[in-house]
């Protein structure tokens, strides 16, 4: 009964949508309000249909209703109550209810907070959003519905179970994080063809959409960063970014959105860039369809590419559509958005803005070059060529490094000029001790290697030039209070978007420590029997036993590793599985095994293993052992951007 | 132009052109690396430094060697064509019967040394179910 609900709410959403376009044209040709109010109820109300579908996908999650074939195909009996949730993004139809049901929420937001201020903004807004809406109804109601019924000639005993590598928190919660993020960016897109389409940009317009952004880079970036994180933590490759595809298409939106929310405080300040600006905000979102393209298509083979192939033709038509509309309005309203854009100054921080903007664009581009370049090799000659890791690298370390010596440079300059003495004094602090720094490694470090020497150099910089506009704003804290506490927090709480954003830009700093890290990775594959020892990396690793055990869901044959240093004293014991899920199964073919690892973490290094198979008639463990400097510095930096965005976010009391 | 879009216009032509350079002139295996289709790959006797193939693992083709278990040879197939595929190392769990693949390496003697291996991400699989009776 609650599934015929579901279906039914669908098809009703897609009723509804339909009629707002009615009612759209209506206003649009009769120009009375009450259709343009009618149709925003229509919207509303699509909305709601949506929710009602997404609560009754979740109820038959939660009881199991396994006459369902999305329910039958990520759940089982045994799954956890958590994971039963977890299932509503785990597959293609689920996942595509979800980006509807994040979609409506911010509409309900959108249309109840922002265009209650923002009139003008309306009618466009609606057009926009229901051609998005109606997208993906379409597609939820005859493509991929999760309502969809199995096969008839078949009773269904028990669900397949979600993966055993998706029962993970970080795994939990990173799609979803990363959905707000995608289609938060739908609002932003709106918002900044409804302007000017409607000529009506204006300062409240531009604060607006900076907070929108800023809300969408925030779940972006946590979003990136979990996939890593779990990436890290349970795939078992010891890395968190390979260039794949899909990584790409979630990198290039959160770049030209950091654009964005740099330049577009150009914008705010000197009402300068709005061309450019347009282009970057609907830009974000046009990325991030080319990304769920990509994902959803098969056009381009990756191991994160959904299985089902059809949806690569309709994803395209929309993304062209949608490309051709946002390029018509582009020149319709180019002179409205043409502006002076004169930057006259390499030593201003607008002209500091400018070329942070042209890096991450250059990233973007390299990224998309890259990401692209089988289907355009494809269209080229008929061969389809793949750009490897090298590529991306060999592009963008450089690229990165820039960036960050950047982001120290920004905060040394004035708006519109800064003079040559002034630039000699604010640049002395930073530049000495990022040139003892960068000499220390070159005089210390066993193995040199150029990157790291610039990377260690950018960073040094970068901190000390933050680090020093802090305390000179401390300073004049200090004036009105004695308390260092009370001096800090208000310093801190003085310009919260200023501040915020420098904690942000220290956050990438902290990232950059970690990608150092990777300079220096070394593993090694290994074959050791109960007793055995080997010597590696300064470690020597001992294999204490290999036991197994019968557990709930799964089976596990459990390694015992001592790991001991090269002074001879024991560091810890390390004890990675190999796990086999399903295993009753009297179908080997439907069993799961599963390499469940062990990491020792340190601020310094990880010792990272991996339990890859057992030869239980020789009683021999295979296993990988990875060396992974600095990595925790990944996701301290991680957590710190996040929660700099979310400082900079937060509303002032003075505001509310 | 002022100076600033001047400096900015030049660094965007390098860079772009640097783009150009590595994946369109640069001969090097580790920046690109052709796709092939298995079928095309049958046809093929010569000897390939870098080739990237996807498709699905043969059924009952997998041979894990007695003396290491990180050693296995396997054939992977797309439509009718298939291709022997031989690879030292951890293989991914998701690897087995009929689990989509993308495997990467040499390509000598009708057979692909694989550098690389990797299944279908655990986040995108869509398996037939597996616990159900016909009625």
């Amino acid at each position: 009964m609650i599934s015929q609900i579901g279906s039914i709410a669908i098809s009703l959403a897609g009723g509804l949508i339909f009629s707002s376009f009615l009612f759209l044209g209506l206003f649009n040709f009769l120009g009375k309000k009450n259709y343009l109010l009618v149709a925003e109820r229509a919207i509303l109300a699509t909305c709601y249909s949506i929710f009602l579908a997404f609560f009754c996908l979740l109820n038959e999650l939660l009881v199991s209703n396994f006459n369902l074939q999305y329910v039958a195909q990520y759940t089982s009996y045994e799954t956890p109550m958590f994971f039963k949730v977890t299932a509503l993004w785990a597959g293609q139809a689920g996942s595509l209810l979800f980006w509807s049901f994040i979609t409506s929420i911010f509409t309900v937001v959108y249309i109840y907070t922002t265009l209650k201020r923002m009139n003008s903004l309306k009618f466009h807004s609606y057009l926009i959003l229901a051609f998005i809406f109606s997208f993906f109804i379409l597609l939820s109601n005859f493509i991929a519905n999760p309502f969809d019924p199995v096969s008839a000639d078949i009773v269904v005993q028990n669900g397949n179970g979600l993966n055993p590598l998706l029962q993970n928190f970080f795994m939990a919660i990173h799609p979803p994080i990363l959905y707000v993020g995608f289609t938060g960016s739908a609002i932003v897109f709106v918002m900044a063809l409804a302007a000017s389409i409607s000529k009506d940009i204006t300062f409240d317009w531009v604060q607006s959409i900076r907070r929108w952004s800023l809300f969408v880079w925030t779940f972006l970036s946590a979003g990136i960063i979990l996939g890593g994180y779990w990436a890290y933590n349970e795939l078992g490759w010891g890395g968190y970014w390979a260039w794949d595809p899909v990584e790409n298409s979630s990198l290039m939106p959160w770049l030209t959105l950091t654009a964005f929310i740099h330049s577009s405080m150009i914008q705010e300040k000197r009402g300068m860039l709005k061309k450019w600006n347009f282009l970057l905000a609907t830009s974000t979102y046009l990325l991030v369809i080319l990304g769920t393209f990509i994902t959803r298509s098969g056009v381009i083979s990756s191991v994160h590419s959904f299985t089902a192939e059809n949806l690569g033709p309709m994803f395209f038509s929309f993304l062209s559509l949608l490309i051709l509309y946002t390029v018509f309005w582009f020149f319709k309203r180019k002179s409205y958005l043409d502006t002076d854009d004169r930057i006259d100054s390499f030593t201003s921080r607008e002209g500091g803005f400018l070329y942070n903007n042209l890096i991450l664009i250059l990233m973007c581009f390299t990224i998309m070059w890259g990401t692209l370049f089988p289907i355009l090799s494809e269209a080229w000659d008929g061969n389809k060529i793949y750009v490897g890791a090298s590529y991306f690298n060999q592009l963008n370390i450089p690229i990165g490094l820039v960036l960050l010596f950047l982001m120290g440079i920004g905060p040394l300059l004035s708006w519109n000029y800064t003079s040559k003495d002034i630039l000699l004094r604010r640049f002395k602090t930073p530049s000495t001790i990022s040139f003892i720094s960068g000499f220390s490694y070159f005089l210390f470090s066993a193995s040199f290697q150029l990157y790291v020497l610039v990377a260690i150099m950018g960073i040094t910089f970068t901190l000390t030039s933050i680090l020093g506009e802090f305390y000179k704003s401390y300073k004049k804290q200090k004036k009105s209070s004695s308390n260092v506490f009370v001096s800090f927090a208000s310093m801190l709480l003085s310009n919260r978007h200023k501040n915020g954003g420098y904690i942000v830009h220290i956050g990438i700093v902290l990232i950059f420590v970690g990608f150092i890290g990777r300079a220096f990775e070394v593993e090694k594959e290994f074959s050791l029997a109960p007793g055995q020892q080997i010597y590696f990396a300064n470690y020597t690793f001992k294999l204490n036993s290999i036991e197994s055990e019968a557990r709930d869901n799964h089976y596990a044959f459990l390694s015992n590793i001592d790991v001991i240093d090269k002074e001879n004293q024991f560091l810890t014991n390390l004890k990675p599985e190999k796990r086999i899920y399903f295993y009753w199964n009297s179908d080997p073919e439907k069993r799961q095994p599963h390499s469940e690892l062990d990491i020792h973490s340190t601020i310094q290094k990880d010792i990272y293993s991996i339990f890859s198979a057992y030869d239980a008639q020789k009683n021999l463990g295979y296993f990988k052992i990875m060396i992974n400097p600095l990595v925790n510095w990944v996701w301290i930096g991680g957590i710190m951007m996040v929660i700099g965005s979310l400082f900079a976010f937060w509303p002032s009391r003075r505001k509310m | 132009m002022n100076k600033v879009n001047i400096s900015i216009s030049i660094i965007f032509v390098i860079v772009i052109s640097w783009i150009f350079y590595l994946t369109n002139f640069k001969q090097d295996s580790s920046l690109t690396v052709r796709y092939y289709s298995v079928a095309e790959l049958s046809d093929i006797s010569n000897q390939i430094d870098k080739v990237k193939v996807g498709g699905y693992i043969k059924p009952n083709s997998i041979v894990i060697s007695e003396e290491d278990q990180l050693e296995a040879s396997f054939f992977v197939y797309q439509n009718d064509d298939s291709v022997k595929v031989y690879y030292y190392g951890i293989r991914p769990d998701l690897f087995k019967d009929d689990a989509e693949v993308v495997v990467s390496g040499s390509f000598d003697n009708s057979q692909i040394s694989a550098t690389e291996l990797q299944t279908k991400c655990a986040s995108r699989y869509e398996g037939d179910l597996k616990n159900t009776e016909k009625i």
